[in-house]
């Protein structure tokens, strides 16, 4: 198989899975015993519980995984509606050749309350057939009555030498050479996001043969949106039509989401200053606002409107 | 029957209130009749103080009127072609006016009505008979070159005793047993409007025939409420939290609004604190309207239009003299331009999101590192393969197309590795073959359960069919499985073929 290594390089199997350790033995006796309570697994992005739902599926349905495993996605179906009649239709047949049927539902948190509260309903109407596997960046957006009835499982961060090792593995898989300095980079920029880690290690393959220090510093700074810096230079001058049009641009037309804007935001306020371009106090004042920001957006607020509102403290 | 049409006045002593203007009114009428023509009259004034009932108790004095208005299609042609020629030409009696009514002049806009207010000038210019357009708003912008050349009678609205007056002799002669107070509550709530109180106590009474304070008092004051745009220069004009109040009534989605009033706060504001401040209260509706949406508890809405409306209009420290325009918000025409862009981006999303088990916005995340990757001609061959993309989607990550040289080479490679695979499971099943026999047959049993429902993963199905065999005999089954492999692979050769064929065409094209 070829195409993005991050799908290539998924672990197929539970043990095989990088850092979680705790979780992985946890789920290995689930499959031990053959069968699993509602499962909810959270935490931020990269580090597994995609491919840690889909690996248990693989253990614990055994050969028929594929017939009794139904994924879904709540964020991009198109609205609860679908998520319930799929849900529905999936779980009104038997399990076939394994003993229940797994229903993985990512990104829950994205769901408004009344989604989740008819979904709590679902997971009760049909628990003899179905157990449910619920992912999360946050935890904190769940209604309580799904969290009572979920395991929950919280993903840290994977840690640096494990992304390492694993990047390491990839490189000499594929016959690339590579010096620790890049890899170490790699992690650095990764910050325990394992897809993250291995586009940067593919994206910086794919210009050379070796990956060191500055094909992947070259990766890091072509990836980031250049108009980010751009933006601010332009708010900071006070031009904020100016700093306002390029935030929407980004937005609309490369899609960039409201979080990566305020991460990409703050690594190029927290680069000035430590540059020395920006003054300490000013520089404090707007991580107020930019952590603001982020709260506000993570607790379901607009986005785009957020982040002008964010960019008006540049001026 | 409308209420307002059977007790229309039908004199100019019936009308009610704007005294002055109708003795303006009056000698405007007798100078045409004693041949002494006049410039046509502009009545201005809010809706329902009787504009249209006094052109028509007007009309009523020449033998004849043509009457237009805004449901009309106003282009030039059409204005015209209905009283273009009437109106520069007299009838053949001689001394015989037709009174031209134009309704709602300042009604005229749209591709439709494009030269609509030119045509209006001209027959204007041209006409030797009495004319009376009426519109709503003085200042419109469509009145500018017609008001010169008209008499303009601004009309006030009706005071609310002439309307209670008039709402009593309607109820006296509709037989209904109308309290007075709620009769004076009518007449308040209508501010000024004879029309939208005549329609209310026709409403209330038609129910039963008793009118009580109680019925009016739920009743909504008359829907004064202004456009979006009013709207928005309430709000960055005033800073009385009375007037921005009213003029964010609006009936518009009140995310709408706002978004109109962020567009615009950098346009009217140009002090940096006042643009960080009113921006910041912009951030805190938004905050609650985000709450209300997910709690749904709607109840939030009146702190968001209140950070909105009233925390926007005081971050100014004193209202600018200056003229702005209101900007539809550029959000909007941007989303609107780029439609296409963001079908692509969002096809190329979902093809990823169901090979790789990721959203959309992670998909979306991964673009830039795609990117890169795609100036690898064979990487961006292996993804485009991988991921199914056509060739516009391919163009969204470079801007060259993949070199034919490269794609060909690729494709043979492809299938040399579906060769080797193929060979490789061979082995496998011969192997299991040979080593197992008696575990085979167990799995022969289990594996019979999937048949009763769906099988999706056609392989599985094949692996069965040969371990059936196996329990007959030993030697044809593996001809058989050759054969079938065979089989297999010529019809999967043929398809990266074709593909072949059908990306070099379009190549050429």
């Amino acid at each position: 198989m070829t195409g993005p290594w991050v799908e290539k390089y998924r672990p197929q199997k539970l043990e095989d899975i990088v850092g979680q350790k705790q979780i992985i033995t946890r789920l290995e006796k689930y499959v031990g015993e053959g069968s699993m309570p509602n499962l909810m697994f959270t935490g931020p992005a990269g580090v597994g519980k995609t491919t840690t739902a889909l690996a248990l599926a693989k253990s614990i349905l055994g050969e028929y995984w594929r017939n009794n495993f139904l994924e879904l996605n709540a964020s991009d179906a198109r609205g609860i509606d679908t998520v319930r009649d799929r849900i529905k239709s999936f779980c009104r047949l038997k399990p076939v050749g394994a003993p229940f049927r797994i229903i993985f539902l990512d990104e829950v948190d994205n769901m408004t309350k009344d989604a989740q509260h008819a979904l709590r309903r679902e997971m009760e109407m049909y628990t003899k057939t179905a157990s449910f596997i619920l992912s999360c960046n946050y935890s904190s957006k769940i209604i309580d009555p799904i969290q009572s009835r979920c395991a929950i499982f919280r993903f840290a961060p994977i840690k640096g030498e494990e992304i390492a090792e694993r990047l390491k593995f990839i490189c000499e898989t594929e016959g690339f050479e590579y010096d620790e300095k890049g890899l170490e980079t790699i992690v650095y920029f990764a910050e325990g996001d394992m897809r993250k880690a291995v586009n940067v290690l593919q994206a910086a393959t794919s210009e050379g043969e070796t990956v060191s220090e500055e094909s992947v510093y070259e990766v890091v700074s072509k990836a980031k949106p250049q108009d980010i810096g751009n933006m601010i230079n332009k708010a900071l001058m006070g031009d904020f039509l100016g700093a306002r049009t390029i935030l929407r641009e980004t937005m609309v037309l490369q899609g960039t989401s409201g979080e990566d804007m305020v991460s990409q935001i703050y690594s190029d306020v927290s680069k000035r200053v430590t540059e020395g371009k920006m003054e300490a106090d000013f520089y404090i004042d707007l991580i107020e606002a930019i952590a603001d920001c982020d709260f506000r957006i993570r607790e379901g607020a607009n986005p785009r409107i957020q982040l002008e509102a964010l960019l008006t403290k540049f001026i | 029957m409308l209420w307002t049409d059977k007790y229309r006045p039908q004199t100019l002593d019936e009308v009610v209130g704007n005294n002055k203007e109708k003795k303006i009114i009056t000698d405007w009428v007798s100078n045409w009749k004693n041949g002494n023509p006049q410039t046509p009259l502009l009545l201005v004034g809010p809706p329902g103080i009787g504009k249209t009932t006094l052109a028509l108790v007007i009309a009523k004095e020449f033998s004849e009127h043509i009457e237009l208005n805004a449901s009309d299609k106003r282009s030039q042609d059409v204005i015209k072609a209905t009283i273009g020629e009437s109106s520069s030409s007299r009838s053949l009696f001689g001394d015989e006016y037709k009174l031209i009514i134009m309704d709602e002049v300042d009604g005229i806009h749209g591709t439709n009505d494009r030269g609509g207010v030119k045509a209006i000038g001209e027959i204007i210019k041209n006409s030797k008979h009495p004319m009376i357009l009426i519109a709503n708003d003085f200042y419109s912008k469509r009145l500018q070159s017609i008001k010169p050349k008209c008499t303009v009678i601004k009309m006030a609205k009706v005071r609310s005793p002439s309307i209670r007056k008039a709402l009593r002799e309607i109820s006296q002669k509709e037989e209904i047993k109308a309290n007075p107070k709620a009769l004076e509550l009518i007449a308040k709530k209508s501010n000024g409007d004879m029309r939208s109180a005549i329609n209310t106590l026709q409403a209330l009474a038609d129910t039963d025939n008793i009118l009580e304070p109680s019925d009016v008092e739920n009743l909504r004051t008359k829907d004064d409420r202004s456009d979006i745009f009013n709207a928005i220069t309430g709000v960055l004009k005033s800073k009385n939290p009375q007037h921005v109040r009213e003029a964010l009534r609006v009936d518009e989605d009140p995310t709408l609004v706002m978004e109109y009033i962020a567009e615009n706060i950098p346009r009217e504001y140009t002090d940096k604190n006042e643009i960080k401040k009113a921006y910041e209260n912009i951030a805190k509706a938004d905050l609650y309207f985000g709450r209300a949406q997910s709690s749904r508890n709607y109840g939030y809405w009146k702190y968001a239009s209140d950070f909105m409306g009233i925390g926007v209009s005081s971050s100014k420290k004193e209202t600018y003299k200056k003229f702005s325009k209101i900007q539809t918000p550029t959000i909007f025409t941007l989303m609107g331009r780029n439609r296409g862009k963001r079908n692509l981006r969002d096809g190329i999303a979902e093809k990823m999101s169901d090979k790789m088990h990721i959203s959309h916005a992670i998909a979306i995340s991964m673009f830039p590192y795609l990117e890169i990757m795609f100036q690898n001609d064979e990487l961006a061959w292996e993804i485009s393969d991988f991921l199914e993309l056509e060739d516009n989607e391919i163009k969204r990550f470079r801007k060259k197309k993949i070199p034919k040289k490269v794609v060909t080479k690729m494709e043979k490679q492809k299938a040399q590795m579906r060769v080797e695979e193929r060979d490789r499971r061979f082995e496998e099943l011969q192997n299991q073959m040979m080593n197992a026999p008696e575990e085979i047959e167990i799995e022969a049993e289990q594996a019979e359960i999937p048949f009763e429902v769906t099988i999706d993963n056609p392989s599985e199905v094949e692996i069965d069919e040969t371990e059936e065999i196996v329990e007959e005999t030993s030697e044809v089954k593996i001809d058989k499985t050759e054969e079938k492999k065979e089989n297999k692979e010529k019809t999967e050769e043929k398809k990266p073929k074709k593909k072949t064929d059908k990306q070099v065409s379009l190549f050429s094209f």
